[in-house]
């Protein structure tokens, strides 16, 4: 039976938890004007990796990308994945600090930040154990149930613009494409990476239309749109780029006289905190998958329990805020790394594969 | 006649089972048999009337084997007992013949067909499925008339034994999952099924699930409807409702008794019985969070009003909120112990006065009474007690959560129990697929 759906929807999930902390800060502080054509390259180029990558996959169905690594030879596969793992990791250790370090700044700050990074894991790690089929499962419900609260938020957040703030819709530096090799914009790319990669990992007992995939993905970038041009048409791109998570503070302006709630921010907030939640359990996943594949001797459960005490362990040594945004520049060569070399290292070796194939028949 | 040797010292032990000699035409027979299962006079009748017809025989008894009775030979003395106590009667020849073993007219020992107890139906059949498996499986066939309908019989248990039976349709039924639960059944054949709990665990599902494996039905239309959205309907013998298998979530929202209404507020009643559900899981769970952890998210004049109804209540929201779900548990599980005569007076001492003095006395605030009230009423708008009290265990995560972590913990518990019921499978089908279980669909 076809899981298109099921797969779309923890893709979208897992992009929309990722998309409206950091991504709108790193934006405004890219351009002062037209970030249009920021976000529509940054998409851009997302969309041209998503089809090179399920291209190779396709030709390397029904094997997952371990396994199509490893038909080249065991080290190929071990040296191209080595950085992948630690991609994840490290992923995984700055989104679980920075998602405790936000809940923290926004709404609990009498609870100390290792219950909350605790409480994090140990969802995540829940899920991780009980599986990837459970994991899509689980997404495609905490979907059903969250969207109601973000559809709210999306048609409320909408209520402070300023449309004049949309001009000028373009000068030099975003015409001339300058900032592309600028930190903040190859840290943007942090909202598109984390998520594309798992199509890879899927075994081969969940099938999907990866032109689904495609097509849903489009739903995208009206998202990365919002998230970028309802702070900047309510505050204005200067206020703006003075704001650590410019989305939240914007929807924190609306005021609705019919909710009982105050603060709207604060369910949309969670939301995305369960979404990321998600996100987080695929990621420990995938590295429990690739950690398996080097030592076959582990079990999954023991796997995950492991990653999970050392990402805990370390998130427990970040002392600072400064530290995460240190962490996730570091991260930006693996991050470029995963972007580019795996997507085409994959269609490579799908290729390749594809033509011995036809050769032999 | 080592036979009745056997049988007359039994009989000292099992002072139930009759010895009678009785003359079948000419020929001199003992009849055994229990006298609690059978009724005698009626039964010989019957044989006086069969033997009158078969008069010119030579051997009224290979006669009688031909029409309602089996022959079981005189040395196999365990088969002749297990016949007696199934309730069979056994006819004892005088010589060394085979006896034979026949179904004779057994006393009365169910209730006749009845209206529903535990589920009422406003529009529909409102005939109920009884403890005897015979009967609930001529209601149902009778309610599915199809020529692919497919009844398997099963004995299970050594010390205890007791019938099952399985019916499907064959061509609908999801196969890969007819199969295992086939193939579960035939390996644990030999285990005793004296409850639910003991057909789960021969099931092999776990024994600490939170949530029902199969779901039960007292009425032949829903059992009905469940083979033809390629269910399994299993009964057991004694059991006064239907056993469906997979349990899948949409069970407990959707009824096809809905299907009496028309679209529009189907639709809408659905809509309702999972609002109730949330309602039941999250109300308490919010209340405490947004008391205790996160009163700046609500609007300043409610925060107000909460804080001023919880004036003079002396513990944290949790302990206030623990205490009365604790009471209304205990008001819900005496009211099902209690005789029908008596319901009404709990309902009036635990819900008003109870309640009324409880705020009086200001132990508890009175929003929370509110909703309590509001949650408890709502954990009953799902279908099938079953479920109601699954979601009733699950709220207590999300409370405790919630007083922890606030609106946070709230999301992660629900995100927790998303988690727990997709991890859920029964033979291949996932607790969270749709209502029609298709062929080779496993998501």
């Amino acid at each position: 039976m076809d899981k298109s759906l099921q797969v779309i929807v923890v893709y979208l999930l897992t992009h929309v938890g990722l998309i409206f902390f950091m991504y709108p800060t790193d934006i405004i502080e890219t351009l002062e004007a037209g970030h249009w054509i920021a976000v529509l390259l940054g998409f851009a180029i997302h969309i041209a990796l998503l089809t090179v990558y399920l291209r190779g996959l396709k030709y390397g169905a029904p094997n997952n990308i371990i396994d199509i690594f490893k038909d080249v030879g065991r080290w190929f596969a071990m040296v191209i994945l080595f950085p992948v793992a630690l991609y994840f990791t490290m992923m995984i250790i700055i989104t679980v600090r920075a998602y405790s370090e936000i809940v923290t700044l926004i709404f609990l700050d009498s609870t100390p930040l290792w219950a909350i990074m605790a409480l994090i894991l140990f969802v995540s790690s829940l899920m991780a154990m009980y599986g990837v089929e459970s994991i899509f499962r689980t997404g495609l419900l905490v979907a059903l149930l969250f969207s109601p609260a973000l559809l709210l938020v999306f048609s409320l957040a909408f209520q402070n613009v300023e449309f004049l703030y949309w001009f000028p819709m373009i000068d030099e530096r975003s015409a001339t494409f300058s900032y592309v090799f600028s930190k903040p914009y190859l840290l943007s790319f942090f909202a598109f990476t984390g998520g594309f990669l798992f199509l890879g990992f899927i075994p081969s007992y969940i099938p999907y239309k990866p032109r689904k995939v495609l097509i849903a993905s489009t739903a995208l970038l009206p998202l990365f749109l919002i998230s970028v041009y309802v702070p900047l048409l309510t505050f204005g791109p200067s206020a703006a780029s003075a704001l650590q998570f410019p989305f939240i503070s914007a929807v924190d302006t609306v005021n609705v006289s019919w909710l009982m709630f105050d603060r709207v921010t604060l369910f949309f907030l969670l939301s995305l905190v369960g979404f990321s939640m998600i996100f987080l359990s695929l990621v420990i996943w995938k590295t429990s998958l690739l950690v398996r594949s080097a030592f076959k001797f582990m079990s999954h459960i023991v796997t995950v329990l492991a990653i999970t005490a050392v990402i805990f362990l370390i998130c427990l040594y970040i002392p600072d805020w400064q530290s995460v945004e240190r962490l996730l520049w570091w991260n930006t060569i693996l991050r470029l790394y995963v972007m580019f070399v795996i997507p085409i290292t994959t269609l490579a070796v799908g290729l390749l594969r594809h033509r011995k194939g036809a050769n032999l028949t | 006649m080592e036979l009745l040797e056997q049988l007359r010292s039994r009989q000292r032990q099992d002072s139930d089972m009759f010895i009678h000699r009785f003359s079948l035409v000419h020929y001199p027979v003992t009849l055994v048999g229990a006298a609690s299962l059978i009724d005698l006079p009626q039964t010989m009748k019957l044989l006086q009337l069969q033997a009158q017809n078969i008069v010119t025989s030579e051997q009224p008894l290979l006669a009688l084997s031909g029409g309602i009775g089996e022959f079981i030979s005189q040395d196999d003395i365990p088969q002749v007992i297990e016949a007696i106590s199934e309730g069979k009667l056994i006819i004892v020849p005088d010589n060394a013949d085979p006896c034979v073993k026949l179904t004779p007219i057994s006393r009365t020992l169910s209730r006749s067909i009845e209206a529903p107890i535990t589920e009422n139906v406003l529009r529909g059949g409102i005939s109920a499925f009884i403890e005897d498996l015979d009967t609930n499986i001529g209601i149902l066939k009778k309610q599915t008339i199809s020529d692919r309908l497919r009844v398997h019989t099963y004995w299970l248990g050594s010390k205890q034994r007791r019938k099952a039976t399985l019916l499907y349709i064959d061509g609908v039924v999801n196969g890969s999952f007819l199969q295992r639960l086939q193939r579960a059944i035939e390996s644990h054949q030999t285990k005793d099924v004296p409850d639910l709990q003991a057909l789960n665990a021969m099931l092999g599902f776990t024994k600490w699930a939170l949530v029902t494996r199969f779901n039960t039905t007292e009425l032949p239309d829903s059992a009905s409807y469940a083979l033809g959205q390629g269910k399994v309907v299993m009964f057991l013998d004694r059991l006064p409702f239907a056993l469906i298998l997979p349990s899948v979530v949409v069970d407990m929202f959707a009824s096809d008794n809905d299907r009496s209404y028309p679209s529009f507020f189907m639709y809408a009643i659905r809509l309702l019985r999972i609002i109730g559900l949330l309602t039941n899981m999250l109300m308490p769970g919010l209340y405490v969070a947004l008391v205790s952890v996160n009163p700046d998210v609500l609007r300043i004049e409610i925060a107000m009003s909460i804080a001023g109804s919880r004036v003079g209540v002396p513990y944290p929201a949790m302990v206030e909120t623990i205490l009365l779900l604790v009471i209304l548990e205990l008001i819900l599980e005496a009211s099902i112990r209690l005789p029908k005569s008596i319901g009404p007076t709990i309902t009036m001492v635990g819900g008003i006065i109870l309640g009324e003095a409880v705020v009086e006395a200001r132990l508890v605030s009175n929003v929370l009474i509110i909703i309590l009230a509001a949650t408890t009423i709502a954990s009953f708008t799902v279908i099938g007690f079953h479920n109601a009290i699954s979601i009733r265990i699950s709220k207590y995560l999300i409370l405790i959560l919630s007083s922890i972590f606030g609106v946070l913990g709230l999301f992660a518990g629900m995100v927790v129990i998303s988690a727990y019921l997709a991890s859920i499978t029964s033979f291949g089908i996932p607790y969270l697929s749709s209502s029609r279980v298709k062929e080779q669909s496993d998501g």
